[in-house]
């Protein structure tokens, strides 16, 4: 088995570390998130011609046609800087549920504009009556002669107010948390009785609550078979997963290695802290976990690369052992850090607040344990 | 219901000084004996009362009545009762952490012995920015021990020598600052107790911070409330309290705290029958924070994707606009008041015999 990776991914790592080193510092980072959109439409236009928002489309719709260890490493790496451009939700959900399910004219429409950074998409597919379930959808969608009529509230959409286009699930049949009759639909950001409420979150990104009240889409936004939705968003899902555990992994790197670094230099008892044994021995342990997270990681995204039968079993302990992980090596980074790892100031408090939201974000520890050992 | 924190302490006082159940009579407290008091603060945790800051009541006071004037008791203890003077604590410096006797903070003795000039920095002084007065560990002298030439000073916040620079901690919130004295004149009636006897006056007092500290009945409480939070969760065809892998860590936990709170009985136990609460309250600050911030886990897997928004506007169930802010925040209870890893040392040493 070759667990290599090929020149072309080397290269792409390195692509995306140099940006980061010249252009995501903390104080840059803390400017974007303060900034209207959120973070930066020229990164964006970076990204684009760098190849990165194209590398998971394919070579049919004008992408570089990756596969998802390309997008591991992308994402292991926008982990370490804490990346807030909507890599997530436009490319892995968005072009994803596109790539897996549109049709040849909704892909050859989207696909191309996607990766070229011409637009932008997300995906509403939570809600406040069962968070941790996609299938849980009470938002409807009735047809009416050739078109769909939207009610219903979607909840935490990532980047919905950035978007040019919203991608939305809705039931066309059935009760509220059946797998079957649910559908996706293509919403375009300025839909009449569409309206948001945005809010940042607290981890430096954007979300929103978006109220749909007599939203009207032709039959042609409708995305794959009408009620059969829900095994495409298992499957975006299980990407998103893959995606943020990898970011997980770029980010535990960092907490680690400053941990490390911090501990050198700071004195106390006339030693610095990384002479106390207790202190080698946990970073140590920092080090052990974080990398049984990333083994992981990497036979998780090789599994559902090959579409084997056992990938899912691997995704649900893998977002367990992600959560699981992000605790105890940002816990601790914190707790190494005494009082400084509590300060906005560093980017200890930084990270520890991703990884939190990566834990929440499609289902937390319990959840997936619970589906795995099941 | 008391409208005002203030109709609230005044009838606390009332009562015969139940507003500050741990100072002794000859103060105006109610001289419960141990065990009274242990029941006083279960009872007192049981219900959602005002919150007393503890840097005057419960810190500086007991240091003022075993170490202090007579002229600074008269001086300071009523507005310390009364809240309407508040404290806060200048111990803690950029160099001095964990390791606390390590402050540099410098008090040179003016020519004719009427005042100190103070110069130095302290950090994560919580509540400087509200407070009258700091009491602070401060350097009068670098030969010996670093544990002696430490005297303690208490200085006016508006002396135009001190500035307060905020800190920003994880989840965004203000509570802690740096401290900066520059020149500042600290007449000498100011100081309490002796030159260079500081260290021993504040060590008394931070085994008295640290068993406070255990926060067990809260938890208790937090415990319950983080069930029926869980039960607000819809999991399947029930609710986050039925997965099992979430109601085995509720199960854990509250085995733990049924054994900490024993724990704290037996330490109530020995002082009750004229004993010293001893190093063993370390084990009480210990286990007691490291479950409150496991409390907390659980309300941020109940919030899941709700405890993400971050604005004015809450979304979601009601717990989950503070249950990120309460998890971000409670890390720092491991850390004041002597990190984890300080209490396993102090246990270590002075109850195991490992130096």
């Amino acid at each position: 088995m070759d667990l290599a990776y090929t020149t072309e991914q080397d290269m792409l790592a390195e692509s995306i570390q140099r940006f980061i080193a010249t252009e995501y510092d903390l104080s840059n980072r803390k400017n974007l998130v303060a900034s209207d959109l959120g973070y930066s439409a020229q990164h964006w236009q970076t990204f684009a011609a760098l190849g990165w928002l194209g590398m998971s489309i394919p070579e049919a719709y004008g992408g570089l046609g990756g596969d998802l260890v390309d997008t591991m490493i992308m994402f292991e790496e926008f982990g370490k800087g804490l990346v807030l451009e909507p890599t997530l939700s436009s490319l892995v959900l968005f072009a994803g549920a596109l790539e897996l399910a549109g049709s040849e004219e909704q892909k050859h429409h989207y696909l191309p504009a996607l990766g070229a950074g011409d637009l932008t998409g997300c995906l509403a597919y939570i809600e406040a009556g069962e968070p941790t379930n996609f299938n849980c959808v009470a938002t409807t969608a009735q047809k009416t002669d050739d078109y769909y009529q939207l009610n219903g509230t979607k909840s935490v959409v990532l980047n919905a107010a950035s978007a040019d286009v919203l991608l939305i699930s809705a039931r066309t049949e059935g009760q509220e948390a059946d797998a079957r009759g649910i559908s996706l639909f293509l919403v375009p950001r300025d839909s009449d009785g569409l309206s948001r409420k945005d809010y940042p979150t607290v981890d430096g990104l954007r979300a929103s609550e978006v109220l749909l009240d007599k939203v009207r889409v032709p039959a042609s936004a409708l995305v794959g078979a009408e009620g059969a939705a829900s095994e495409t968003l298992n499957a975006v899902i299980n990407r998103g997963i893959l995606a943020i555990s990898a970011e997980a992994v770029g980010a535990m790197a960092v907490l680690y290695q400053s941990t490390i670094d911090y501990t050198k230099q700071r004195v106390q008892f006339d030693h610095p802290l990384s002479e106390f044994q207790v202190v080698k021995h946990r970073l140590t342990e920092m080090f052990i976990e974080y990398n049984l997270a990333k083994s992981l990681c990497m036979k998780a995204t090789m599994l559902l690369n090959q579409n084997s039968g056992d990938a899912q079993r691997h995704i649900h302990a893998l977002k367990f052992l992600i959560g699981k992980t992000s605790r105890f090596v940002g816990q601790n980074a914190v707790q190494l850090h005494g009082g400084m790892g509590m300060t906005e100031d560093l980017a200890i408090a930084h990270y520890f607040k991703r990884l939190m939201m990566i834990d929440a974000t499609f289902g937390h520890t319990d959840i997936h344990l619970d589906a795995f050992v099941q | 219901m008391w409208t005002q924190r203030g109709d609230w302490f005044k009838a606390l006082a009332d009562q015969g000084g139940w507003d500050i159940p741990k100072w002794p009579k000859e103060f105006g407290g109610p001289d419960f004996t141990p065990t009274q008091r242990y029941i006083f603060d279960l009872e007192m945790g049981k219900q959602p009362t005002p919150p007393q800051l503890p840097f005057g009541v419960g810190m500086l006071a007991p240091i003022l009545m075993n170490y202090g004037s007579k002229a600074q008791q008269d001086r300071f203890l009523p507005g310390i009762r009364d809240g309407s003077v508040n404290w806060c604590q200048g111990y803690s410096e950029p160099g001095a952490g964990s390791d606390l006797a390590n402050l540099k903070t410098k008090a040179e003795l003016s020519a004719d012995g009427s005042h100190y000039v103070v110069n130095g920095q302290k950090i994560w002084t919580t509540l400087a920015q509200i407070a009258h007065w700091i009491f602070c560990l401060t350097r009068t002298s670098s030969d010996g021990a670093k544990q002696e030439g430490i005297t303690f000073l208490l200085i006016p916040m508006d002396d135009p020598g001190v500035e307060v620079r905020p800190i920003i901690t994880l989840g965004g919130s203000h509570s802690v600052n740096e401290v900066y004295f520059t020149d500042v004149k600290v007449p000498i009636e100011n100081r309490v107790g002796e030159e260079g006897k500081g260290w021993t006056y504040a060590k008394g007092l931070l085994a008295h911070e640290r068993s406070g500290l255990a926060g067990i009945q809260n938890s208790v409480m937090g415990l319950e409330k983080a069930k029926r939070n869980a039960q607000k969760i819809r999991v399947g065809a029930g609710t986050l309290l039925d997965l099992s892998s979430f109601k085995n860590k509720v199960g854990v936990l509250e085995a733990e705290l049924l054994a900490l709170e024993f724990t704290e009985m037996r330490t109530l136990a020995r002082v009750a029958a004229g004993g010293d609460p001893g190093p063993e309250s370390a084990i009480l600050k210990l286990k007691g924070t490291e479950i409150q911030q496991r409390i907390t886990e659980l309300n941020l897997e109940a919030a899941g994707v709700f405890a993400a928004p971050w604005g004015a506007e809450a979304f979601g169930p009601d717990f989950a606009h503070g249950a990120a802010q309460s998890y971000l925040g409670g890390r720092a209870t491991t850390i004041y008041g002597g990190a984890s890893e300080v209490q396993k040392d102090v246990i270590a040493k002075n109850v195991l015999g490992l130096s």
